[in-house]
């Protein structure tokens, strides 16, 4: 399962700029009160009967080894586990997609940056302080090509700007909505100039202060800040009584990439503190003036560096690789014939987090950087769907079967986005979608099923299959879950996701295949398999139900109160916010706005991506109309949008 | 007999102010022994919004219960389940409110009461979903409809036989082990007679007030009154061998109820509990040796299913240990499994669960208790 922000991100963001060292493990349900500690069902009757020969744990053994090395997307571990998957595939009977003679349906994602070369030039020209005097002057050469001194910021634009240089502090600023006056701009001129800024927020501040500033001093809204006030590029030091001092910014892992719109680069304490010696004057060093800073006083302002000129070139090198989804399937019995919708789907991703490359990784220190074998998430959904569809081939079907392997959920729900974008099987020939994703470790007979409000026929289904499979069930209606089925509702199709509930070893190397619990994990299987069955073989396919997105507030930023109703698209690179969708009757809906529109502009503010727009989210007020500016089909469009309260 | 009338007796405390001191009665949490007594613990109806009321087919392959799922009507109506296929159909007709069914032994007639003659029924309903879609949301309660009548339903032919008529809510009805009589509550009493002033603000206000145990043959005929205490007396039944009726006694305010048994002619009357909270839903294990039965003694909104021995000599044993509520107990007739009611699943709304039922921890369980505190 992709981690929880991830689903923040899809819902608009609104948690990016807290730490992201804190998880919040409620990822999975919380219904009803304390549960009672005691024997787990497995310790019934049932299971003494089926411990013998557990039909999932093959499956999760050979998918979660060493070989598969934690299946990061793109990866050499990603094809191992392909192609024993597709080996499964094949020994069932399962065929590649119709027009295919191959299982895998390769996309290509942005795995990464690094820098192509970023460089930095500083001139300084004092003037003659008396008549006949000669010029003065300090010339930095060009410093950097991608050595220690200069690097590019993973969001950077590619480019080159020249100009005076303004210190603007620490460059943050507090929207007024907060109510919080500190903007370290207010008293600056950097339109067309090269702003420098200490990166991270004052560090003598009281905890309250900067827990506000810290909220704004992410540097994608602090890059956001320069821009908006016309600078042409904005440069970072990290300050000497910060943490990391004098340090460059690492190149970040982040799939979200999209430029922000203006040139972005840090630099070393080094060459910050030459830059600032241009003044000549002793009591003017980055220390200095970060001290000065370090209170957090708003009115202690940033100042011009006179007689100088900065060139900042920065190329940033965005890295490209191909994952693979894997998709079979297994044909119907019987000629569908005129059967309304005549596929069903099943499916799980298969992708993890490699050796916790990614910023998802919950791993200790001293687990850090090993393989994360994730057996729970999701090598035991994808054995799920392999068990269900062993047993769905073995039975008369009405409809096509489709048995799918998502790859790049855990970056982002990148796989089964590309794949409803371009989907094989036309997507409104999919009568249901059932998806697993976490399903290893019941715990006390529970099982979870998420997005039940996607149709109002699963709850007979469900309560038809249960009386067999016995679960204690749990049932949540909301199909934005922070897993593939959220792009399978998204495209309407009536879906479910079956869920076991976190646990400790959630995106650690420790959620390895000797915790996963592999009798209950068949009878999840088996329970979707009924499901699965019932609805191919129905006459009349599953209405689908829009549900209306909740906002519910748990790791979420308290200050963001205001819902538009957007759903962006964070998988595909464009300037400002693609719209994945949009929520049903929200204040998106409401101003005409729909998916595929490209929103550039609100409330005045340029909108570069999806940190601009959650940023932008600060200023709005509810129940007050908005100008916003988007794209359709190339051309520009405006709309006036008023926002809702967040329920 | 067993319904559910806790929250609209609870909006009545929260005015009264006797909720705080209601409140007072919650213990610390106490480490769960549910599993003692429960195994293998799974939720058995999904669909609708409630659900509720699960009776055993005396085979113990069924069960037959209230749900509300009908598509058109907000109300209960009537469903049986097979436990083997999964497979539920409806046994009463779609239409008004119903309630408080129960399979007839040696027959293949289902009793349940129903308000589908009264020529208003559509007309409720429509009000009841306008008022839904509206967007409000009104606390459970349960309004004693005077036109709830009792009928018996023939599986084999689909003949719907009406065997009471009186005005006034006739419900909550169950039959003896041999199938020859049924056991009810009737609030008959409030229409029969002329009513003071005070009585008929009484029934303005609750009519659960006049509420009685009747009991009749399996035909409808012979029907005669058992109790006439005031305050609501329902929710009967036969005991494991038909020689008693059990059933839940409330005090006239409404807020105190116990667990009583008695003889079928409505002698030697015996009080099994004594809790000073709502305890209800009392229902005999087919073993004769114990009932099971309901209480908010822990703690207002937070029912439990306690145990007392059916001669009440012990103190109550608790058996669930689950926020929220537990109610409605049924043990299956071979006395190894046990359907309730239970809002555990999440949310107010409560759904059917089903579990295996310990009976030999159950009757140790007893066997170690205390004697009864009397007050």
């Amino acid at each position: 399962m992709k981690h929880l922000l991830s689903r923040l991100t899809l819902a608009v963001a609104f948690a990016l700029v807290l730490p992201l060292c804190t998880p919040d493990l409620k990822v999975g349900p919380t219904h009803g009160g304390p549960r009672y500690v005691g024997p787990t069902f497995r310790s019934g009757v049932y299971a003494q009967a089926t411990a013998a020969a557990s039909r999932s744990r093959a499956h999760v053994v050979a998918l979660a080894s060493d070989r598969t090395e934690g299946r990061l997307t793109g990866s050499n571990g990603e094809r191992v586990a392909a192609d024993y998957l597709i080996a499964q595939l094949k020994r069932i009977g399962a065929r590649p997609l119709p027009g295919r003679n191959d299982y895998r349906l390769p996309f290509e994602f942005t795995s990464g940056a690094r820098d192509g070369g970023s460089s930095i030039q500083y001139d300084s020209v004092v003037p003659p302080s008396k008549p006949g005097e000669p010029m003065r002057g300090v010339s930095g050469g060009t410093i950097g090509g991608g050595g220690t001194e200069v690097r590019a910021l993973s969001f950077s634009d590619d480019g080159k700007a020249t100009g005076p240089v303004v210190f603007a502090g620490y460059g943050i600023v507090v929207p007024e909505s907060q109510g919080f006056a500190y903007d370290s701009y207010a008293t600056l001129d950097v339109k067309d100039k090269i702003v420098i800024a200490l990166r991270y927020f004052p560090e003598d501040a009281e905890p309250k202060t900067k827990g506000i500033l810290s909220r704004y001093s992410d540097l994608r809204f602090k890059a956001m800040a320069a821009r908006q006030h016309g600078a042409k590029a904005i440069v970072f030091v990290t300050g000497p009584s910060s943490p990391n001092a004098g340090e460059l910014v690492p190149m970040t892992f982040d799939t979200a990439i999209a430029g922000s719109g203006i040139v972005a680069a840090s630099i070393s304490g080094r060459i910050a503190d030459q830059i600032f010696a241009t003044m000549g004057d002793r009591e003017k060093t980055v220390a200095a003036a970060q001290k000065a800073l370090d209170d957090a006083n708003p009115h202690v302002t940033g100042f011009a560096i006179p007689n100088l000129t900065v060139s900042v070139l920065t190329s940033v090198v965005r890295e490209k690789k191909t994952g693979s989804n894997i998709a079979a399937y297994l044909p119907a019995t019987t000629p569908p014939g005129t059967l309304a919708k005549p596929w069903i789907a099943l499916g799980a991703h298969y992708d993890h987090l490699g050796h916790g490359e990614s910023g998802s990784s919950l791993a200790d220190k001293s687990d850090a950087g090993r393989i994360h074998f994730g057996a729970d998430d999701n090598a035991s959904g994808s054995a799920a769907v392999l068990v269900a569809g062993e047993a769905l081939s073995k039975l008369p079907r009405k409809r096509n079967v489709l048995l799918e392997f998502w790859s790049g959920e855990e970056l982002g729900l990148i796989g089964s986005a590309a794949y409803i974008s371009a989907p094989p099987v036309p997507i409104d020939q999919l009568a249901a979608y059932l998806n697993f994703d976490m399903v290893g470790r019941m715990q006390n007979n529970k099982l979870t099923v998420q997005a039940t409000g996607s149709s109002d026929a699963w709850g007979r289904l469900i309560e038809q299959a249960n009386i067999a499979a016995g679960f204690d069930l749990a049932l949540q209606s909301d199909p934005y879950q922070p897993t593939d089925v959220s792009s399978f509702n998204q495209a309407g199709v009536p879906s479910l996701n079956f869920f076991t509930g976190t646990h400790l070893d959630y995106h650690k190397p420790s959620d390895t295949a000797d915790k996963i619990d592999y009798e209950d994990l068949d009878r999840v299987a088996d329970f979707a398999a009924t499901i699965a069955r019932r609805v191919g073989d129905a006459d009349q396919p599953p209405a689908f139900v829009k549900v209306q997105q909740q906002m519910e507030g748990g790791g979420g930023r308290a200050g963001v109160r205001v819902f538009t109703g957007t759903v962006p698209d964070y998988s595909t690179e464009v300037k400002g916010l693609l719209l994945s969708g949009v929520i049903e009757g929200g204040p998106a809906a409401a101003a005409g706005l729909q998916k595929g529109d490209v929103i550039v502009e609100i409330a005045g503010q340029t909108i570069a991506n999806i940190y601009d727009y959650t940023y932008a989210l600060d200023v709005l007020k509810i129940g007050e109309p908005t100008k916003l500016v988007y794209m359709r089909n190339g051309q520009r469009r405006e709309t006036t949008l008023t926002p809702a309260a967040r329920k | 007999m067993r319904f559910w009338r806790f929250p609209a007796i609870a909006a009545a405390l929260a005015a009264s102010g006797f909720l705080a001191s209601a409140a007072a009665f919650q213990t610390t949490p106490q480490p769960s022994h549910e599993q003692d007594f429960l195994s293998r613990i799974r939720r058995l109806t999904v669909e609708g919004r409630r659900a509720g009321e699960g009776y055993w087919s005396p085979d113990g392959k069924r069960l037959v219960f209230q749900s509300e799922r009908e598509p058109g009507n907000p109300f209960y109506q009537i469903y049986a389940m097979d436990l083997t296929s999964g497979d539920v159909k409806r046994i009463s007709n779609g239409v008004g409110k119903t309630t408080c069914a129960f399979f007839r032994p040696n027959s293949d007639e289902i009793e349940f009461a129903s308000t589908h003659h009264d020529p208003k029924s559509k007309q409720y309903q429509e009000e009841e979903l306008a008022f839904r879609a509206s967007g409000k949301e009104r606390r459970y309660s349960w309004d004693y409809d005077p036109e709830m009548d009792i009928y018996s339903y023939s599986e084999k032919t689909g003949a719907m036989k009406r065997l009471t008529t009186a005005r006034g809510y006739d419900a909550e009805g169950s039959y003896s082990p041999d199938g020859q009589w049924i056991v009810f509550s009737s609030m008959r009493d409030a229409y029969n007679r002329t009513l003071s002033a005070a009585e008929q603000k009484q029934l303005e206000t609750d009519p659960s007030y006049f509420a009685e145990i009747y009991i009749m043959r399996a035909d409808g005929s012979g029907q005669k009154r058992l109790t006439s205490v005031p305050g609501y007396d329902g929710g009967p039944f036969f005991n494991h061998d038909g020689t008693r009726i059990i059933w839940r006694r409330f005090d006239e305010s409404g807020l105190i109820a116990n667990v009583f048994t008695m003889k079928l002619d409505g002698t030697d009357v015996k009080q099994l509990t004594d809790f000073g909270s709502m305890s209800w839903a009392p229902y005999e294990h087919p073993s004769g040796a114990y009932i099971i039965f309901s209480t908010n003694k822990l703690g207002f909104e937070n029912f439990e299913l306690f145990m007392v021995d059916s001669a009440g000599t012990k103190e109550p044993v608790r058996v669930t240990y689950s926020d929220g509520f537990d109610g409605l107990p049924v043990p299956s007739p071979d006395g190894r499994q046990l359907a309730w009611t239970s809002t555990r699943g999440g949310g107010s709304n409560g759904q059917l669960y089903l579990a295996q039922w310990n009976h030999e921890k159950a009757l140790e369980a007893i066997k170690n208790a205390p004697p009864r505190k009397r007050t």
